[in-house]
């Protein structure tokens, strides 16, 4: 089994649900964003287009973040998901300068949304089981999934524009939809083969 | 830490799970109010997520709902009643808040409306915000049990709707309308979103919408600006603010007079366009009865419209009736749009006549006149192709004939609430199976033509009332189709209440969660207002703008506080439309309110008891909610929102099911049937493409007004929409050669998101959220590159400053700001500083107004350039 996602970005309708979801799921610090949302523009008036991108760590098969890694703390951990262990984690950010996604992030230390005011009651619960100094990413909510459950980001996409399952299963429905559609993914120059695939808009 | 999770603490393990638990209830970030379930650990709350039971998001939350944690925690929050020291009142001038108890602010609050009431009761204003309008409800039985009529949404309705869903009211019994997305195949949008996470149904839109673009649904997005709503559309059809009418009405007229995509038996069957018009406009009826007349075509004769043959009216021809050549309304219709060319839209519009060609084509020919599909073993009309309007289009001085224009376009091809086109929400509701409640549907009233079934507010928009000297502060007695003045807080109130003879001036106001400072447009005009009160005492979450001008302020428990029997009903606000399930959730508290904050509804209700109305606001809250037999208040009892939300739920459910029973199970389901979505073909009622009533209306209210020295255009009020130029379309100077304009930004929801800073976050990293959106080439004409700080100045001195965001999304004539920005509050430190204040740009007064809806005109022309380092 080979774990991966399917945006659809005919569905997606560019509501920063799966920003927030991953957000909320994790109490990740202010600045970090598991899963985030890009627009940019493309063309010209009056044909001019805006593109909605939601992107998160592609948990690539050939993943220079795990190549990099001088400790193992970046690894393939079960179905291919590409996970950090903290414990191993030294907080050279090597994997971030290899990450042809910018999708890792350091966490300096802890920061809370109020500033000076403090933690909120959701942060002492939530962001304190972030360690400092080391880098963070998504893992595919590795705990949801634990329970059973989709991704967050999934599970909350109210455009249903997410898909998440196996991609090794050519009768998974990921796995149909990268057939059907023409499925792609991002900067395949990086030679990273990530594992989270786009459909056109 | 308070006290009690100290004390909670102590009695568990570190480490210990001793409370793990998943709440419904329901979302008030906006007025959306969908469904969510709270995930609460040990006392707090760590995770909301949507509700999988109900249809109104149905598991899923837009980004805005889920941040609703950093507002339940945020510490700048107001914990205890507060009164101010300082008895200097001015913008940023520290009004030296003082805590106080509940006791003393409720006993002053009490002793002041008392004596006020005994003097004149219409001095009393109750001031609410758009986003709890489904909560808001206990205000208007307090207002109606104390004796005012002065009562306004600040912000809503002057912005939002006063055209949108008027026009909704009268032609699809709705306050919304909304493209039948299971079966639509062509959406044409003017100024609206549906379907990108704003506004009525949010959540459940974005997922009706996703649907039908993987479907192949076309969507066609006509804006100023291409974000949001024209970023996900097929096509992008940029257009110059505020002339949406001009191309709607183009468009109109080729599908009638060219293409003769015109669907006659709705026509015919389904709308006035058969009433015989005089020359003067106004029907012309049967001498014994009054009621409109139709020419049979069979017999040859002018009967009345509900004489049995009335599939034989013409819709066309010039009949003699009492001597005067009549014309049915389509024909006048007809006639009436062959001025609106594409090169004449063209023109105004900016957008180029091939393409209104092809719209107007493409449109008519999604639109399948004359198709039938089967559901449910019904045939029923099928016409997927959808016209909706929301606020860009209405937010005009032309308010009333955008909305009309626009939706011309599903009349004229059939496409106004059958499967496919564009559907009200939910105008028919037939009630639970065991209870068959709650009820309602529209009615067949004055002249034959639909009022519609359920409403927000107690005036319906058809038949309008009787226009009448004003009583309110707002006038919107002289203009019956207004349901929010701007006259609330206008720089030319004081002139009008005077010109109209108003034998009072308002003393206090009771404001619930609205900032008003901001929230109508220039703050000046609004602080002039707010300084002629009294007192105001103002239930809040945070302290803001409007704070400055408060003499009490109320700690409100937030939405995750406090109970509500309905957040999504009637269900013609915010429910999803089509086929599907009906849902009726309640909102519970997942935590008890915290230090000393209390629900608004249910301090109202003390205020009232305390007042001795308890009787008058009962039975006020009786009529409101429909409440009869055993779950009927007793006049003579003292309730709270608890006891009311437990009969209101118990008298449309049945006794097994009020407040308990919703706690637990959070969503009470039920399948809609077709007779309900597609009720178009099962009620026999028409509508009105041939305004009528408004001739009528206009002279009425041209009276009262002329008496008070005000004057308007009367091209307003006639039967038929018609293009007519915003006051920014008339400015002379060409100095000011754009158009600035607001929109509604898909990650806010009205001003106090702005203190979230989850949101905040977002909004960060959006390209326009906190800047203002240049096209790129206008940009480097005028010197400006991204990031340069400019002012945007109107020609009657208004000015506001931020960063500009060149883009190749906006018309070469546009300025797009996102609306509810720019705050200046130190108490909201998240909000302070981010983003523009445009409703500082925008007059307040009469001469900014419809005079016929009272909506507030949303754009302005202006100049803008690099400003100056200070």
């Amino acid at each position: 089994m080979r774990l991966g996602m399917v945006i659809d970005l005919k569905r997606c309708m560019g509501c920063y649900g799966c920003q927030m979801a991953c957000k909320a799921e994790h109490g990740t610090p202010p600045g970090v964003f598991f899963a985030r949302v890009i627009k940019r523009e493309e063309g010209q008036y009056p044909t001019a287009r805006q593109i909605i991108l939601p992107v998160l760590c592609n948990h690539c098969s050939d993943a220079p973040c795990v190549e990099v890694c001088p400790t193992g703390a970046s690894h393939y951990a079960e179905h291919g998901v590409v996970d950090i262990d903290p414990e191993l984690c030294v907080g050279c950010r090597s994997c971030m300068m290899a990450c042809p996604y910018s999708n890792r992030y350091f966490n300096v230390d802890q920061r809370n949304y109020f500033g000076d005011e403090g933690p909120t009651a959701y942060e002492q619960a939530r962001s304190s089981q972030h360690r400092e100094s080391v880098v963070m990413k998504c893992n595919f909510c590795k705990d949801r999934r634990a329970e059973g459950k989709e991704p967050a980001c999934v599970a909350n996409c109210a455009a249903k524009a997410r898909i998440f399952g196996d991609l090794e299963d050519p009768t998974s429905i990921v796995s149909q939809l990268i057939k059907d559609r023409a499925g792609f993914v991002l900067h395949p120059e990086s030679g990273a083969n990530p594992n989270v695939y786009y459909l056109a808009p | 830490m308070k006290m009690e999770d100290a004390t909670v603490l102590k009695q568990h393990k570190e480490g210990e799970i001793w409370e793990d638990k998943w709440i419904p209830s329901a979302c008030t970030i906006c007025y959306g109010g969908c469904s969510i379930l709270v995930h609460k650990v040990n006392g707090t709350v760590v995770k909301i997520e949507g509700n999988p039971k109900s249809p109104v998001g149905s598991g899923r939350l837009c980004a805005k709902g889920i941040s609703g944690i950093m507002f339940l925690y945020d510490p700048h929050r107001v914990n205890t009643p507060l009164r101010r020291t300082n008895p200097v009142k001015g913008m940023g001038v520290d009004p030296g808040w003082k805590p106080i108890s509940w006791d003393e602010a409720m006993d002053e609050i009490v002793t002041r409306l008392d004596k006020l009431r005994k003097e004149d009761p219409r001095q009393l204003v109750l001031q609410v915000t758009t986003t709890l309008a489904p909560s808001s409800l206990v205000f208007f039985p307090f207002g109606w049990a104390y004796g005012t009529p002065n009562m306004w949404v600040a912000g809503g309705g002057v912005h939002c709707g006063n055209g949108a869903h008027a026009a909704g009211g009268v032609t699809h019994a709705s306050w919304s309308i909304v493209p039948d997305f299971k079966h639509c195949n062509y959406a044409i949008y003017f100024g609206a979103s549906k379907g990108h996470g704003a506004g009525h149904a949010a959540t459940p839109n974005i997922s009706l919408a996703a649907d039908a673009r993987e479907r192949g649904m076309r969507m066609v997005v006509v804006d100023p600006m291409c974000n949001f709503a024209a970023a996900k559309a097929n096509e992008w059809v940029p257009i110059r603010v505020g002339t949406d009418a001009a191309l709607a009405l183009a468009m109109c007229n080729l599908l009638v007079n060219e293409l003769k995509m015109v669907d006659t038996e709705y026509l015919r069957d389904r709308t006035n366009a058969i009433y015989l018009t005089r020359p003067n406009g106004k029907y012309a009826r049967d001498p014994a009865t009054g009621k409109p007349l139709v020419w049979n075509t069979v017999s040859g004769a002018a009967v009345a419209h509900d004489t049995p043959g009335a599939r034989h009216a013409a819709l066309e021809g010039e009949y003699t009736i009492a001597g005067e050549p009549c014309q049915p309304g389509f024909a006048r219709m007809k006639q009436q749009l062959k001025k609106y060319t594409p090169a004449y839209a063209e023109k105004i519009s900016g957008v180029p006549a091939a393409t209104v060609a092809r719209l107007a084509r493409e449109f008519g020919e999604a639109a399948r006149i004359g198709s039938t599909i089967v559901i449910d073993g019904k045939t029923l009309p099928y016409r997927p192709a959808s016209a909706i309007f929301f606020r860009g289009a209405q937010g005009h001085k032309n308010s009333m004939y955008n909305c009309f224009a626009i939706d011309l376009l599903n009349h004229i091809v059939g496409a106004a609430d059958v499967v496919g086109g564009t559907l009200g929400f939910n105008p028919v509701c037939h009630g639970h199976p065991d209870t068959g409640k709650p009820y309602y549907t529209p009615k067949v009233d004055r002249d034959g033509l639909m009022a519609t079934g359920a409403w927000m507010l107690p005036h319906v928009p058809y038949p309008p009332a009787d226009p009448r000297k004003p009583d309110s502060i707002g006038l919107i007695e002289v203009f019956p189709l207004s349901h929010v003045s701007p006259l609330m807080a206008s720089s030319d109130q004081e002139h009008w209440w005077k010109q109209f003879k108003l034998p009072y001036r308002p003393k206090f106001m009771l404001n619930y969660g609205a900032n008003s400072v901001m929230s109508v447009g220039n703050k000046e005009a609004v602080i002039e207002s707010l300084k002629s009160y009294d007192f105001i005492a103002s239930f809040d979450l945070f302290l803001n703008e409007f704070s400055d001008f408060a003499d009490i302020i109320l700690p409100d428990a937030s939405y995750l506080e406090v109970v509500d029997p309905r957040p999504n009903f009637p269900f013609i606000f915010n429910h999803p439309a089509g086929e599907g399930e009906w849902g009726w959730p309640i909102r519970q508290p997942v935590v008890e309110p915290a230090f000393e904050r209390r629900s608004a509804r249910d301090v109202m209700l003390q205020i009232a008891y305390r007042l001795g109305l308890g009787p008058e606001i009962n039975m006020g809250v009786n009529a409101y909610y429909g409440l009869d037999g055993e779950q009927m208040l007793d006049p003579d009892k003292q309730y709270t929102i608890e006891d009311i939300t437990d009969h209101e739920l118990k008298h449309k459910f049945g006794e097994q099911r009020g407040l308990e029973w919703f706690k637990e199970n959070g969503v009470i389901t039920w399948p809609k049937k077709v007779e309900e979505v597609y009720w178009r073909t099962f009620l026999d009622v028409r509508i009105p493409i041939y305004h009528e009533y408004l001739i009528e209306l206009g002279e009425q209210t041209g009276k009262i007004c002329a008496e008070a020295g005000m004057s308007y255009d009367p091209a307003y009020y006639g039967p038929l929409a018609e293009w007519l130029p915003c006051h920014a379309h008339d400015e002379q100077d060409a100095s000011f050669d754009l158009f600035a304009f607001y929109y509604r930004d898909a990650i806010q929801a009205n001003g106090f998101t702005m203190e979230n800073p989850w949101i905040d976050e977002m909004a960060k990293i959006d390209p326009f959220s906190y800047r203002i959106a240049i096209n790129a080439d206008t940009g480097r004409r005028k010197g400006l590159k991204d990031n340069d700080v400019i002012y945007v100045e109107t020609a009657t001195g208004r000015r506001v400053t931020g960063r500009v965001k060149l883009t190749e999304g906006i018309h070469p004539e546009g300025v797009g700001i996102a609306a509810c920005a720019g705050h200046w509050s130190k108490h909201q430190p998240i909000a302070q500083g981010k983003g523009v204040f445009f409703n500082d740009l925008l007059e307040i007064d009469f001469a900014h107004t419809s005079p016929v809806n009272l909506n507030l005109d949303l754009c302005a022309k202006v100049k803008i350039g690099k400003q100056a380092a200070a």
